[in-house]
C-alpha cells in the first residue's frame, strides 16, 4: 500500500496565547478530492497553509506524500530543511487563494511562466507553450496578454488555477476560491476545478460550496475550533451528520 | 413660441474669474517688465552734430542678460555642469542602492539587521548633510590610514586615506550615505505598500525569498518608490552646491569662481540658477516617462504622453468651438 497523500497526526498551532490548530488529525489519499469546511476561525486556512510550510505548525505529524512537512528524517532524527529545500517542496504544491493574488505587474502569460522559468529552471519557449496550454485549458486561450486588473475575478482565479498547475503539483490546495466572486462567476472556477478533479489530481478544497462538495468529493472533513470533528463521505456527512456541531453548523450553511 | 425649437444655452459668467485673471496677468507683465528693464549706467553718450553736441545715458540691461549670455556656454561653467551631473548621477545611484539594502534589512526577521538598518537612517537622517559632508572631507585627520582585517587581531591591508578621500570622494561618500537614508524609507514605504498576498503566492510556486523581492515585490513596490525618489533626485541636484563649502568644482563652485574675479555676482546666480533649472526640467520628464513604464498592470489604460495630452486638448477646444450647446425642447418641458 502506497503511503498517503496527507497524513496529519494532532497537528498543533497557536499564535501566542491563541490555540488555532489544538490536534488536527487527518488522512488524505493520492487523487483524492477533499473538501475541508467549519465555520470562521475553524483554523481551516491555518491548516492549509501548514500542508505548504507557509506556516510551521508547532507540534504533531504532518507528512505529506510519505515525508515531513519542514523536516527531513535520517536515522531516528528529523533535520529541519533549510530556505532553498522548502522552497523544492512548495514548488510541488500548488495553491489556490481566495483573493487570487496574481502578481499585478505581470500578464496572465508572465504569471504562468514565472514559476516554471525561474523556480524549475524550464526554457522560456517551452514554459511559455505549456502557459498557453494551460490558458486553453481554463477557457481563456486569448487572454494571455491582458493584465489581472483587466479582467473579470472568475478569470483572474482561473489563471491562478492554470499558474499552479504550470508547476507541475503533486497536490492542490485551494483555500474558499469562490468566496470573493460574484455569484454568476462562481460557476466557470468550479466547473475548472471539476475538471481537474476527475483528471485524477489530488485536491484538499477549503470551501462553502456544499454543493460542489457533494458533487464532486471523495471525502468531506468538517473542522471547528482547531480539530478535526468528523470526517467522511459526501452524501453521508452531508445529509446524515452525527455531530451536534456539524448539524448546527449545515442548518446555517445550506 | 413653438415647442420644437432648440433652446440656447446661456453660459454663466465667472465676472471674479475674469477679474483675478487681469490682476495675475498685470502682476506678469511687471515681472516681465523688471526683467527685461533697462537702466542707466551714469555713463553718457555724446555726438556732435553740425556743431551742436547731444547727449543721451548709455542704457544697460538691470539683470545683465548680456553677462548671462556671454557666461552661459563657456568652458568653466560647463565643466562645473559636468561634475554637478556626475556628482548627481553617482550619489543617486550609490544612495538608491544603499537605501534598498538598507529597506530590505529593516524588513529583516533578523532583529540585529533591523536594528542595524534603523541606526543608520536615524544617524543619517539626524545630522545635517553640510556636517557631514565637511566630516568625510576630513576623515584623514580622524583615520589617517584604514586597516583591513580581524577587530584587535591582524591588518591584511591598510590604505592611505588622504590618497582615497580626494575632494570628489569624500563629497561623494557625505551625499549617498545620507541619500541612502532617506532612500531607505522611501523604498520601505513602497515595499510595505504591496499586498502580502503577493508574496504568499510567490513563495507557494517555491521562489526564494531573493527571488521573491527582486521578481514580484520591488517591481510593484516601483510604482510608489518613483514619484518621491523623483523629487530625491532633483533635491540631490542642488544639495551637490554644498560642494562648493569645500571648493569642489561643480557649477556653483565654477560661477563663484568667476564672479570673485569680475565681481559680477548676480549676473552669474543666474547663470548657475538657469542651468539648474534646465537639468530638473530634464529629470522631470524623465520621470514621466520611467512612471509611465512602472504603471502598467496597475492601470487599465496608462495615463497620456504629454503629447497625446496636447493633441486630445486641442481637439477639445476645437469641438466646443465648432458646438454651442443646446438642448432640444421637449413635449414635456414648458
Ligand atoms: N498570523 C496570525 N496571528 C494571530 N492569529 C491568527 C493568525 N492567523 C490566523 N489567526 C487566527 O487563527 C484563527 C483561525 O484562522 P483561520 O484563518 O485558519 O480560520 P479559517 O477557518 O480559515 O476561517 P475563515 O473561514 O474565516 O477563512 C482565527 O481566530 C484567526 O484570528
Ligand atoms: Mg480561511
Amino acid at each position: 500500500m502506497s503511503s498517503p497523500m496527507i497524513h496529519a497526526v494532532g497537528v498543533r498551532k497557536s499564535y501566542g496565547m491563541i490555540d488555532v490548530l489544538r490536534g488536527v488529525t487527518m488522512s488524505v489519499a493520492r487523487g483524492e478530492v477533499a473538501c475541508l469546511i467549519g465555520p470562521s476561525g475553524s483554523g481551516k486556512s491555518t491548516f492549509l497553509r501548514c500542508i505548504n510550510h507557509l506556516e510551521k505548525h508547532d507540534a504533531g505529524v504532518l507528512n505529506v506524500d510519505g515525508s515531513f512537512v519542514g523536516y527531513e528524517q535520517r536515522g531516528a532524527k528529523l533535520y529541519e530543511l533549510n530556505d532553498k529545500e522548502i522552497c523544492a517542496e512548495r514548488a510541488r504544491i500548488g495553491m489556490v487563494f481566495q483573493r487570487f493574488n496574481l502578481f499585478a505587474h505581470l500578464t496572465a502569460l508572465e504569471n504562468i511562466t514565472l514559476g516554471p522559468i525561474r523556480v524549475r529552471g524550464l526554457d522560456e519557449k517551452v514554459a511559455i507553450a505549456r502557459a498557453r496550454e494551460l490558458l486553453d485549458r481554463v477557457g481563456l486561450r486569448d487572454r494571455d496578454g491582458n493584465y489581472p486588473s483587466q479582467l473579470s475575478g472568475g478569470q483572474q482565479q482561473r489563471v491562478a488555477i492554470a499558474r499552479a498547475l504550470a508547476m507541475d503539483p503533486k497536490l492542490m490546495l485551494f483555500d474558499e476560491p469562490t468566496s470573493a466572486l460574484d455569484p454568476e462567476l462562481v460557476g466557470e472556477v468550479l466547473d475548472v476545478m471539476k475538471d481537474l478533479a476527475h483528471s485524477g489530481m489530488s485536491m484538499i478544497v477549503v470551501t462553502h460550496e456544499m454543493g460542489f462538495a457533494r458533487e464532486v468529493a471523495d471525502q468531506v472533513i468538517f473542522m471547528d475550533e482547531g480539530i478535526v470533528v468528523e470526517a467522511g463521505a459526501p452524501e453521508q456527512m452531508l445529509s446524515q451528520p452525527r455531530s451536534p456541531r456539524l448539524v448546527n453548523f449545515l442548518s446555517k450553511v445550506l | 413660441m413653438n415647442g420644437d425649437e432648440p433652446l440656447e444655452v446661456v453660459p454663466v459668467r465667472h465676472y471674479r474669474q475674469w477679474l483675478a485673471a487681469a490682476g495675475v496677468a498685470l502682476g506678469a507683465a511687471m515681472l516681465v517688465h523688471a526683467l527685461l528693464a533697462k537702466i542707466p549706467t551714469g555713463l553718457w553718450n555724446c555726438v556732435t552734430t553740425h556743431g551742436q553736441r547731444r547727449c543721451s545715458p548709455v542704457l544697460q540691461w538691470r539683470f545683465h542678460w548680456d553677462v548671462v549670455s556671454q557666461y552661459f556656454t563657456t568652458g568653466p561653467i560647463l565643466r562645473g555642469l559636468l561634475m554637478t551631473i556626475e556628482l548627481t548621477v553617482l550619489s543617486m545611484v550609490a544612495g538608491i542602492l544603499i537605501g534598498i539594502v538598507v529597506a530590505v534589512m529593516r524588513l529583516s526577521r533578523n532583529r540585529l539587521l533591523s536594528s542595524v538598518a534603523w541606526s543608520y537612517t536615524w544617524f543619517f537622517r539626524g545630522t545635517p548633510v553640510l556636517v557631514q559632508l565637511i566630516f568625510w572631507f576630513n576623515i584623514a585627520a580622524l583615520f589617517p590610514t584604514l586597516g583591513f582585517g580581524i577587530p584587535f587581531g591582524t591588518v591584511f591591508f591598510k590604505v592611505n586615506v588622504l590618497s582615497v578621500f580626494t575632494k570628489f570622494v569624500s563629497v561623494l561618500v557625505a551625499l549617498a550615505l545620507n541619500e541612502g537614508a532617506y532612500m531607505s524609507e522611501i523604498v520601505r514605504g513602497g515595499i510595505l505598500a504591496v499586498d502580502e498576498g503577493q508574496v504568499e503566492a510567490a513563495s507557494s510556486l517555491g521562489l526564494t525569498r531573493l527571488q521573491t523581492m527582486r521578481l514580484v515585490v520591488l517591481p510593484q513596490a516601483m510604482r510608489v518608490i518613483i514619484p518621491p525618489t523623483g523629487n530625491e533626485v532633483i533635491s540631490m541636484l542642488k544639495t551637490t552646491s554644498l560642494a562648493s563649502t569645500v571648493a569642489l568644482g561643480e557649477l556653483l563652485m565654477s560661477v563663484e569662481h568667476v564672479y570673485n574675479s569680475t565681481y559680477q555676482v548676480i549676473p552669474l546666480l543666474i547663470v548657475a540658477s538657469l542651468w539648474y533649472i534646465v537639468i530638473s526640467t530634464v529629470l522631470s520628464v524623465g520621470q514621466f516617462y520611467v512612471e509611465r513604464h512602472y504603471a502598467k498592470g496597475s492601470l487599465r489604460t496608462p495615463p497620456p504622453t504629454p503629447v497625446q495630452r496636447l493633441r486630445a486638448d486641442l481637439s477639445g477646444i476645437g469641438r466646443k468651438l465648432r458646438e454651442r450647446p443646446s438642448f432640444l425642447r421637449t413635449a414635456t418641458s414648458r
